[in-house]
This record gives C-alpha cells, structure tokens and sequence, in this order.
C-alpha cells in the first residue's frame, strides 16, 4: 500500500515535469535535454530563495516566475534562432544549455547534497496506518489542480487554443489569426514554470543534488515516450503510471535499477508500441509528433 | 514485362487505388494519365515498391515482385523518377550518378581489402558518367554539390542518373514538369533513345501533349480506376476522359 | 619539466581516445546520418570485455567474472569484437524505428547497460570497480616511459582508424551510405538496402568504440562504471560538432581539440573547493561553446567538402 502511495506522489512529481517537456515536444518538435536542467534551476533557486527568509510557498511561486521567464528567454535568443536548422541541431542545442546550466549552478552551489530547511512533520494517519505527509499530500493537490488547470487552458482560452492550433497546424494556425510567435512564448514559460515546480517538489521529498535534472530528465523521457510523444494527456496517464511502475519494479530488481526500469519501459514501448498510451484513444494515425 | 493485376490500396477510409490492372510490354512506351487524386501515384508507389497493397499482383518479367522493398525491386532492373528532384544534396554531381552504377560492390570487405580500386573510379565509368552528364549539360558542374543546383539542372540530374542505372524499366514520375519547350524536345529524342536501346517506359504526367506524342499506349485513370486505355487518339477522344480533364479544369483543385 | 611532458602526454593520450570515438561517431552519424546517442555503450562493453579477459582472476575484495589473463592482443581484438557484437544486437531491433526513436532507443539502451556495470557486482565488481589493471609493457618499463609508449601506441591506432574510416568513405560503401543519409527514397531505387549498410556502419562503429574503450582501460589502470555515463557520448558529439561533422580529418582534430579545452584547466593546482567550481565552470563551459558552434558554425571547424573521385589511370 505504502509503494502505491508513494508511486502516486513520484508519479505526480513525474507528472510536472513530464507535461511541459511533452508540451514543448508538441509544440517546436524537438527533444529539450535541458528541461531536466529547469527542474534543477527550479529546486536550487527555491533553496536560494528559501535561505533569505522566505516561506517555501512563496519561494515556489517565484521559482515559478523565474523558470518561466528563463526558458522563454532561452527560447526566443537560443532556440529558436536555429529552429531552421532542424531537429538535430536543436537537440544539441538543448545539450549545450543542459550544460551551461548545470555548471553555472554546480559552481555556484557546489556539489554538496542540499535539502530543504522544513520542518519536519509526522505522516497524517488513516486508521491508525501512516499514509503521507502533508507536504505529499500537497504534491498531490498541486498536481491534480494543475492537471485540471491545463486541460482547461488548452481546451477553454483563447492562448490554449493557439497551442493547440500551432502544434497542429502552424500555416493554418497563423492565416486563422493565432499568432505562432506569442504562443511559443507561453509554451515555454508553461512548460519552464512546471519543471521548476518539479524541481522543488523533488526536493521536498528528496534531496538536492546536481545530478537531479539528468536523472529525472530519464524518466521524463519514459513517461512521454510512454503516453505517446506529443499526447499531453497520455503523458499524464503514463506519468502516474510510471511512477507507480517504478516503486513495484524495485519489489522485483535490485532498487539501483531504479531508472533502469524506465529506461526498460522506453525500450520496450518504443520496440512494441512506438504510439505509446496515445494509440488508446487516438486512432488516427499518429505519425505526427 | 510488367503485369499489374487487380490493384487495390486504401488510407483509412479512402480507396486510393480500386481495382487497377495495366500491362506494360517489353520495348514500349506507356502512358498513365489522370487528375490529381486518381490514384496514379499511389500506384506508382505500389509498383515500385515504396507503398504496399491492401490486394492485388504485380509481377515484372515473370516474377511476382509486389511486397518487395523498394531497393530489391531496383535490383531487378526497374527503376523510377521522382516528381520533384532533389537528387543527393550535399553530393557532387558525379557522386550521384556514380551512386547509381550498378557494378559497384557497396559492402565493406573491398573498401577495406581492395582499397586502390574501391577507393577509385575506372577511367571507362569515369568517362560513361561524363558523357552522360555532356549529354544532359551538366558536364561542367561535375564536382559541385548537388544542393548547389538549379531547378531546370536538378531535373536533367534525374533523368541522367536514370540513364547510368542501365535499367530494363523506367517509371518516370511527372518527367516533363518544369520543364521547358526546347528541353522538352531534348527528352523525348532521349526517351524514343532509350527505347530504342531496349528500354521499357511508364510514365505518369500531366501535360497531355507530351504523353501523346511519345506514347504507345495510355492507360486513363479517374477515382483510383482506369477509365479509358488505348492509343492515344482512342482515350484522348474518350468522352470519359474528357468529362473528367474538363469536370477538374473548370472546378477548383 | 618533466611533469609538464607527461602531462601534455597524458592529455594527448586522452585526445586520441576520443579522436577514435569521433572518428567512430562519424562514420556513422556524418556519413551516415544516424542519430546515435549510445556510443558510450560500446566503449564501455569493449573497456569490460578487456578486463574481463587480461586481467588476473579476482582475488582479495575484488569480484568479477573471469579474468583469464590472456594476453593484451587477444583482450584488444575481444573488444573491438564485442564492441561490434553489442552494436549488431542494439542495432538489429533499433536500426528499424524512425530517427528520433533510434536516438532514444541508443541513450536508453546506453544507460540500461551502465546500470548492469554497476549492479552486477559478480561481473564486474560494481560501482566499486577493477582497480590495479596494467597497461602493456609496465614489467618492462619504468612508468613514465609506459606513459610515453603507450601514446605512441594510440598515436597508431589514430592512424589506423583515420585510415580505415577514410577507406570507408571514398569507396562505394560510403557513398551508399552518403547516398542513404542524404536521400533515403532516391537511394532505395539505386538499389541500396538502407538496413543492411545501417547495421554495418553502426556494428563498425561500434568494433571501433570498443577498441577506443580497452585503450581507455590501458590509459587510467582501473574501470568503474562511472567512466561510462551518458555525458561521454554527449562529449564525443560535442567534439565532433566542433572538428566538423561528415569530415574525417575535423574527427580527427575535434577529438583532440576537445580534450585540450576541457582538461587544460586540470594542471592548475587548486585547493578542492576551487577545483569543483572549475569542474562546474568547465561544464558550463562545453555547454556554452556547443551553443555558439551550432549557432554560428554548425558544420564544424573543418567543414564537409565537395569530395573528388579519383580515377584509375590504364
């Protein structure tokens, strides 16, 4: 029972960093490697934060203001300057600002495990048999509003729309009068905002270390190759899942192989399946990604 | 030489090809005719191999070559053109038709073992490749990328590396797109050439003249079906045929 | 001085690993065009197929599989061996899934294995590693000659792998090859069988980073699964891209390159707490040249050129 809670909690964490990296795939068609790296940016900017004083909600918030602001920054002068230049490129493009960000927090934190400063708290009861913590529990809120929060901004606003539009169809999405460029800028503020978040919340649960973002970067990769490249609502699926797959594999592997186990599932998703969980209720060809 | 029966090939819901046979006999020129969305490329496709069908035969010199990979069925001597050229780009012009000279042994052990001469060219290829080139106008851009060519050279690339596969079948895809007037004279002098040397023709195109100048035979296609086939004089006057050039020139395509 | 010397020897040595490596990765990604983001895999299998096969069998706290002792011309060819072994496996299931599956299938397979290195402590030790593994020639030499041999060693090996990969690259197997990354469709009707010149460029590029791996095992004495992360792969891409991707010769000078910009640092005395910042620093480091080479130079220092053919006389 503890494994499902606890995969249920991974798999939200998973769920926040999954769902812009999926967003931005959808959108601009390419692997972002530094997404993990946000999720770093994120978890060591809210211990800055929370080192002058500030309570961990607020640190949160501007972790998320900062993200946002970053990736679109690193969007509009590196990104998408190459963008003509195809997907390779961009690729390795991403890698190079995986690492300058990286190494620019590794010299400025060290490479000391960090953790929060939190008051440490019991897990909530549930007849008698501890279940979470508040802050889990909290993980698992944020993750629910936040999954509701987005399925309602791309199906009801007006900016949704526009993603929505554009990741279909950019030539059509800009006659019809959405303008592309607008857009990506709330993609990767979106997508940038969330890996933050999945920063500090990996942190709460975990512990701050500089190899974080390439770890989660691995099982980001799983969840969206999982609920199908581009299907932001199969990644939220898969994300759960994976989550809950991963502490039920460590039952039967040695716990090392933690991330070995996503990386089992990429391979054999990808082997067997290549549409992932998509290819449930999308049956249209989904050569598109 | 080739026998296409019974063709049949949907995408999702839509029948793109319904039921089509031609034949194409040895040492003749025959054209397939239609508006967009016949189905003419589709069956292209299907006969060279870069698409499969949902049923049907295609057999070429007695062999049953429908479900083979595109490269096996080059192999068998049929060769196709593609609507519009882009050749190999970051290739020299010389690479490219040497890339189609059938001779060459393209797995590792020579290129490490007999290193002088898969490491070169023969002076009797480099001079083949040469004259071909000369023959198309593009002698002088031998050892230029071919991403640095115009449309016009692109399109007299594709017929020249056709000509150095030393096919027994040529599918020509749209050969006289883009092409103008006086050139156009120069490929159908090229084309009765080849014929004349034992080359066997399909050609998919558009421009109504040039296929009934140099054909021998056209096959009509409208709704993934063959409406009309004959002598040129025969399905040009079909009254078929032309409801369905008039129906698609006065509406919008 | 002397320290100077072996220094530039041992910075050199690790240059020409990795000029293998880039030489490898463009065979079959420059002229190829395979999006390959696993070519630390080989490395690796070839690196522990070498000690498993030289070293003496595990004693003392040491547990690993065989270590037979055999000698090192047998443990080179192994590895070069399983390198290409490993690489037909991968590639066989891989090779057929579209470009930006295969590259993730490569990464993900990458890392699979190095998590085997580290949680099979009966193969090979673990995360705790082989340690005390000689290099060629260390009865008879005293350590900083064996330094020097062994780069002179590499220094061939650069050679002979220049030479094969370029032989490659001129024949009618390179073209093919050229012809497949630059135009699948229009290859397919020359008559070229895309799967099987994949799997061959990709199975020898994988002898070859197999055999850069037992190299790496002579350089450092010791393995430990850490020494085969995915940053390696990212590196040797790096290198590349800098050197010039589709370029034998930019293979060459960016593995080298590479190791000069990134290790250069590495003489400096620092106390631990500068030493970690410059690690950090030189990371950003990397990032920061990878972002200005795509931007302003993607295709490299020496670029891919226009090749000439040569024609046989008589």
């Amino acid at each position: 029972m503890e494994i499902i809670v606890f995969g249920v909690i991974s798999g939200c964490i998973i769920l926040f960093g999954a769902l812009g990296f999926s967003m931005t795939l959808k959108a601009e068609g390419f692997i972002n490697v530094a997404h993990g790296q946000m999720l770093l940016l994120g978890a060591y900017l809210a211990f800055l934060f929370s080192s002058f004083g500030l309570p961990m909600v607020v640190a949160t918030m501007l972790v998320m203001l900062c993200c946002g602001v970053c990736g679109v920054a690193i969007y509009r002068y590196l990104y998408r300057p190459v963008k003509s230049r195809g997907i390779l490129v961009l690729l390795f493009t991403s890698v190079g600002v995986a690492y300058a960000i990286n190494g620019i927090v590794g010299a400025v934190a060290g490479k000391r495990v960090l953790a929060y400063d939190l008051p440490p708290v019991r897990a909530m009861r549930l007849d008698g048999v501890p279940i979470m913590t508040v802050y889990e529990l909290m993980i698992i809120g944020f993750a629910l509003i936040a999954a509701i929060a987005i399925h309602v901004f791309l199906t009801s606003t007006w900016v949704g729309k526009s993603i929505r539009a554009v990741a279909d169809n950019y030539d059509l999405a800009r006659v019809r009068g959405f303008d592309p460029g607008h857009t990506s800028d709330y993609v990767w503020f979106i997508a940038s905002a969330l890996a933050g978040v999945a920063g500090v919340f990996s942190g709460i649960i975990g512990s701050l270390h500089l190899g974080m973002g390439w770890q989660q970067i691995i099982i980001i990769l799983a969840a969206t190759v999982l609920g199908g490249l581009g299907s932001i609502y199969g990644v939220m699926l898969a994300s759960l899942l994976l989550g809950i797959g991963m502490e039920l594999g460590i039952m039967v592997l040695p716990s090392n192989y933690r991330t070995g186990v996503a990386f089992l599932i990429i391979i054999a998703i990808l082997f067997l399946r290549p549409e992932g969980l998509q290819s449930l209720w999308s049956p249209r060809t989904g050569a598109r990604h | 030489m080739l026998e296409v029966r019974d063709i049949h090939r949907s995408f999702g819901g839509v029948k793109a090809v319904d039921g089509v046979s031609l034949d194409v006999d040895a040492g003749r020129i025959v054209g397939l005719i239609g508006t967009n969305g016949a189905g003419k490329t589709t069956l292209f496709n299907v006969i060279s191999g870069y698409l499969g069908a949902d049923a049907g035969s295609v057999r070429f010199e007695g062999a049953a070559i429908l479900g083979e990979k595109p490269h096996r069925v080059a192999r068998r001597g049929m060769v196709r053109t593609f609507q519009t050229p882009v050749g190999f780009p970051r290739m020299t012009v010389l690479e490219n038709m040497l890339v189609f000279l059938r001779e060459h042994d393209t797995t590792i052990a020579p290129a490490l073992f007999r290193r002088s001469v898969a490491g070169s060219i023969s002076q009797a290829e480099a001079a083949r490749a040469e004259e071909i080139l000369r023959a198309f106008g593009l002698a002088a851009k031998r050892d230029i990328w071919v991403q640095d060519l115009g449309a016009p050279e692109l399109k007299m690339l594709e017929f020249a590396r056709t000509v150095m596969s030393d096919p027994k079948m040529l599918l020509l895809d749209e050969p006289a797109a883009g092409v103008n007037l006086a050139l156009l004279d120069s490929l159908v002098e090229t084309i009765f050439r080849l014929r004349d040397s034992g080359v066997t023709f399909l050609i998919v195109d558009h421009n109504l003249g040039f296929i009934c100048r140099i054909c021998d035979f056209i096959y009509a296609m409208a709704d993934g079906r063959v409406i009309s086939q004959g002598g040129p004089d025969e399905v040009v006057n079909n009254p078929a045929v032309i409801e369905c050039y008039i129906g698609s020139a006065s509406g919008s395509r | 001085m002397e320290s100077i010397l072996l220094f530039v020897v041992g910075i050199l040595s690790i240059g020409a690993i990795y000029s293998i490596l880039c030489l490898a990765l463009n065979l079959e990604a420059g002229i190829d065009g395979l999006w390959d983001l696993g070519i630390v895999s080989f490395f690796g299998i070839g690196a522990y197929t070498y000690v498993l096969l030289t070293a003496p069998a595990a004693e003392n706290h040491q547990h690993y599989l065989l270590g037979l002792g055999l000698p090192i011309w047998v443990g080179l060819a192994a590895a070069g061996l399983m390198g290409g072994v490993a690489a037909l496996l991968i590639g066989v299931p891989s090779l057929r899934l579209k470009r930006e599956y295969f590259l993730i299938t490569t990464l993900a397979f990458a890392e699979v294995i190095r998590q085997i290195y580290a949680n099979e402590l009966w193969l090979t030790n673990g995360v705790a590693g082989i340690y005390g593994l000689n290099p060629p020639f260390s009865e008879s030499l005293p350590p900083n000659a064996r330094q020097v041999v062994i780069f002179a060693l590499l220094s061939v090996a650069v050679a002979v792998t220049y030479l094969i990969v370029r032989s490659l690259c001129v024949s009618p197997f390179g073209r093919a090859l050229k012809a497949l990354r630059e135009n699948e469709a229009l290859a397919m009707t020359a008559g070229i069988n895309p799967f099987a010149h994949h799997i061959r460029a990709f199975a020898l590029a994988g002898a070859l980073s197999g055999v850069a791996g037992a190299f790496y095992v002579w350089y450092n004495t010791l393995i430990i699964p850490g020494q085969f992360v995915a940053d390696v792969t990212f590196f040797v891409w790096t290198a590349l891209i800098i050197g010039g991707i589709g370029n034998n010769t930019g293979a060459l000078v960016g593995g080298i390159l590479f190791v000069l910009l990134h290790d250069a640092l590495r003489f400096l005395p620092l106390s631990n707490d500068m030493a970690e910042v410059v690690s950090s620093v030189r990371t950003a480091l990397v990032g920061v040249i990878l972002i200005l080479v795509l931007r302003w130079r993607p295709e490299g220092l020496l670029c891919e050129r226009p090749a000439r053919v040569r024609v046989r006389q008589g």
